[in-house]
Order: structure tokens, then sequence, then C-alpha cells
């Protein structure tokens, strides 16, 4: 199984195993990582999924589509080159280790 | 097995005058309940009403048995699922897209909200439902819609129309007679903008739908229409008095807002205090368990939200508005593919834009007997009245 760390604003990290297939948001969810709201449950509604995808991770999640590109614009806190919504990144094999960085907010 | 114990002491007058007593009892002492009185499974804590919305899978939208179809006249998204569901939503999505909010709407609404706030008289007591709350949430919904000529007045009535009939659960006649009258006037309105928009698209819902390379069914256009009215104005409406009688009935916390201009902080605690929507239900699609009770394929499940976002594992003193309470997530919105299309315009309209423009144009803004206000509601809720004094 996958496992995938979640770094909060202050530095704490959370570190789940996750199901390929699921989303990050998913497994963040499902190990009750705080700090990912997922207020729409994945149909890329809202905004309160953003996380900051580490930047050595940052090719191998790939880019936002250009609906996410446009959903972002409504995130809550900064948005950077590595902001992605969580909900978008399917868990593969090959991100087995992902580190991720959660915003200040979500709302 | 143990199925859910049945309740039949609630009562709807209850759920409707003061369901916020009845789910606090139902939190602590039977979370997943049938009550008799709505004939439905109430499910009343935070965690369960959250894990329904969001296994659609399991817990299918179509209820089967209300009164919807028939006062809406279609079979509505509202009650679909899966990919039929998510490709009439999405046919009307590119209308509320961020740009479209930041460049059109937000702006569009900023100019309303003045000219609505420019024709309220000083000193004197306002009722601020029907001069600015009702009004405003019309004026900017049938600019969305696409069908700016729908006046203020159409569309309330059209709105608590289609609201009345979708709650018709004991199948009266007067409200499906009201509805019926609703919905030749509502077709006459669209169809009379079809051509136009046709000629000269904009972002406009119906222009969008309509003009979209693959539309969806001119019938679903419709429907989404008329659910956006049903849906989009009591909302923003409930939500603004709600808000603003928070602020005005504790005005250390409005000092403080006004000082931080979190304007947005006190617009979700409205949310999160008084549910626009209460309550919502899905069908569970398998037998299956909640809480170790058993819910058996077919049931249907009413989700509380109003009662999630008072929850006391998620919130201490739930019942008392606190805009400056640490950030806690409600479930006003909802969640799942059905989450609220007006999220996002109603965080900018109500909690960037309105809050900020009515208390700085009327700093002193008094209620005037506040402990006047009913509070009324069980599937939608709000305050039926909000007269202020404004200087």
């Amino acid at each position: 199984m996958p496992r995938l760390t979640f770094v909060s604003p202050d530095g704490n990290e959370t570190t789940v195993e996750a199901s390929t297939g699921d989303s990050v948001m998913q497994a963040a969810l499902a190990g009750n990582v705080d700090g990912i709201v997922a207020e729409c449950g994945g149909a890329m509604m809202c905004a309160t999924c953003h996380v900051y995808v580490a930047d050595d991770w940052a090719p191998k999640t790939g880019t936002p589509s250009d609906g996410e590109r446009a959903m972002l614009d409504f995130a809550a806190s900064e948005v950077k080159p590595t902001s992605r919504l969580s909900c978008q990144i399917a868990i593969t094999d090959e991100l087995d280790g992902l580190t991720v960085h959660l915003p200040d907010a979500q709302i | 097995m143990s199925f859910a114990p049945t309740d039949d002491t609630i009562t709807i007058d209850q759920l409707t005058r003061d369901p916020y007593s009845v789910y606090r009892r139902l939190r602590a002492e039977a979370p997943v309940v049938r009550v008799k009185s709505i004939g439905r499974t109430l499910l009343t804590k935070a965690a369960d009403t959250r894990a329904v919305k969001d296994n659609p899978a399991l817990f299918s939208n179509n209820d089967p048995n209300t009164p919807m179809k028939r006062a809406f006249q279609a079979h509505t998204l509202m009650r679909k699922d899966g990919a039929e569901h998510m490709r009439e939503r999405m046919a009307m999505m590119p209308t509320f897209s961020p740009v479209n909010l930041k460049t059109i709407w937000g702006p569009a609404y900023e100019k309303h909200a003045a000219a609505y706030l420019d024709r309220l008289p000083r000193n004197e007591v306002v009722e601020l439902f029907s001069t600015l709350a009702g009004p405003l949430a019309a004026r900017i919904l049938a600019e969305i819609l696409g069908i700016p000529d729908a006046t203020d007045e159409e569309m309330q009535f059209w709105s608590q129309a289609l609201i009345d009939g979708a709650g018709n659960f004991g199948y009266a006649d007067e409200p499906f007679k009201r509805v019926d009258g609703c919905h030749d006037a509502m077709n006459a309105m669209v169809e009379s903008r079809v051509p136009l928009l046709k000629a000269e698209p904009d972002q406009s819902a119906l222009s969008v739908m309509i003009n979209a390379d693959d539309p969806i069914e001119f019938s679903q256009v419709l429907a989404n229409l008329k659910i956006a009215i049903g849906g989009g104005i009591n909302e923003p409406r409930d939500s603004l008095l709600t808000v603003l009688f928070g602020l005005l009935t504790n005005p250390d916390q409005l000092e403080e807002i006004k000082r931080s201009g979190n304007w947005s902080a006190a617009f979700e605690e409205g949310l999160r205090w008084v549910a626009p929507i209460q309550a919502s239900s899905r069908c569970a699609n398998e037998d299956t368990q909640i809480r170790g009770i058993d819910i058996a394929k077919g049931e249907i499940i009413m989700t509380a939200q109003a009662s999630a976002n008072h929850d006391e594992e998620l919130f201490e003193d739930g019942d008392k508005f606190n805009a400056l309470r640490p950030k806690t997530t409600h479930q006003s919105f909802g969640s799942g593919p059905h989450h609220c299309m007006g999220t996002h315009l109603a965080r900018l309209t109500i909690g960037k834009i309105m809050l900020p423009m009515i208390f700085e144009r009327f700093p002193d803004m008094q209620l005037v007997e506040p402990e006047k206000v009913v509070w009324w509601g069980f599937g939608f809720r709000g305050p039926l009245s909000l007269p202020v004094r404004l200087n």
C-alpha cells in the first residue's frame, strides 16, 4: 500500500496508508488528517482539499486540469505553483512516499 | 438485528418551531431514530450525516416518495445519481466558474447591492426580509439564470411556490395549483429568452445550457432553472438575515469582526448556527448499518445537517452564535456530488460583498425587538422578519 505524508503548517507530519485508485483527498479523510475539509467529496466543486505538493514530487503528480486550476482560484490560502486539489490526484504505486503540505486554511 | 428505535412523540410542528431542542435530545439519546411523524429515519450526528452524503453509491438521492416530481413537473437532478446527475449538473456549471463569479456575477451583485441599500430609508423601522434580503437574492439570481426580465416579485413568488409544492407531503390541492400556474409563467419567460441567447450567447445558465456542444434535453434545462429558482432565493435570503441577527445581537463580536474584517467567518458561523437547508433525504440502495443499527434497502434516511452543525463532538456551545469561534466545518452546503452549486457565489456575495457593505453604510444599525423575531422551518429555516433601524 502506498504511504502518503501530510505536513501541517506547523510542521506536524501525519502518514497514512492509502489504496491505489483512491484520491489523495480520500486517503486524508480515511486517515483523519486534520486540514483536509473536502466539502464536496471530490466533485471538484469546492477547493477545500487544497494541498501543496512537495517540490520533488510535483513532476510525478502532474499538473492541474483547466477546471481544477479555475477552482483553485477559490482556495482560501495562497495558490502556489505546486497547488493542487487533492481530490484530483489519483494514488498509484508510483506515488508511494508522496509528501504534500497543508495550507493554513481551507475555508 | 437491531433496528432503529421509533419515536412517536416528535411532531412536525415541534420540528418546525424548535428543531434544535429535539435534535439535542436525539444526539444524546437516539442518534439514529425512526421518526413516525416524518416517516423517515433521522440522523442527527455530524459523522453520520456526512458519511451518508459522501457515499452516493450506497445512499441514493432518489427518495421516491416525495411530492417533488409533481411540484416540479419533472424528475430533476436533485433526485438523480451518478452520471445522469453529473451530466445535468455540469451543463449549468460553466456559469458558476470562478472566473465568471469574479468578473461578472460579483461585480453585478455589488452594483445591485449598492442600489438596494440606497433605497432603504434611514431613521425608521425597515423590514430587511422584504426590502433587501429577498429582492436582492431574486435580482442576482434572475441575471445569473439568464431571465433578467423576471421581476423580484415574480422570482420570489415562483421560488416559494416551488418550495411549497415540493414540501406538500399532504398532497393538498392548493400548493400544486399555485405551482402549476407558476410553471406556465416560468416556461414562457424562459422560452422567450431562447432566441435572444442563441443569437447573442452570454455566461448565464440558460445561455450556457442551450448553447452547449452537446446540450441536455430542453425539459431538463427548464428543470435545472427551476431547481435554481426554488433553491437560490431562500438560502441567500435566510443566511443573510441569520448572520445579521447573530451579529446585531452580539455587539462585542460585531466590533471584533469590524476590526478584523473577517466577515467571511461571520457568514460561515451564521450558516452553521441556523442552516438554511436543515435536512436532506437519501434512500438506502442496499441493506446496511449506521452506528450499528440496521438500515433496510429502500429505507429513507433524513440527514439533519442542522443538527450536525450543533454536534457537541465538534462544537462547544453549538446553540450559540459565535462569529469568533475557532474554525470549524459545517455541513450547510451539503457534501458529496450534490454539494451546493451556489457555495462560492454565496461566500463571495454575502460574505465578501454584502456584510462589509451594509455595516459600512449603516454602522449603527439596530435590531428592533429582536425577541419578537420568529424562527421557522423544518426543511428550510430562517427568521420570518428582521426589523432594523438604520442610521
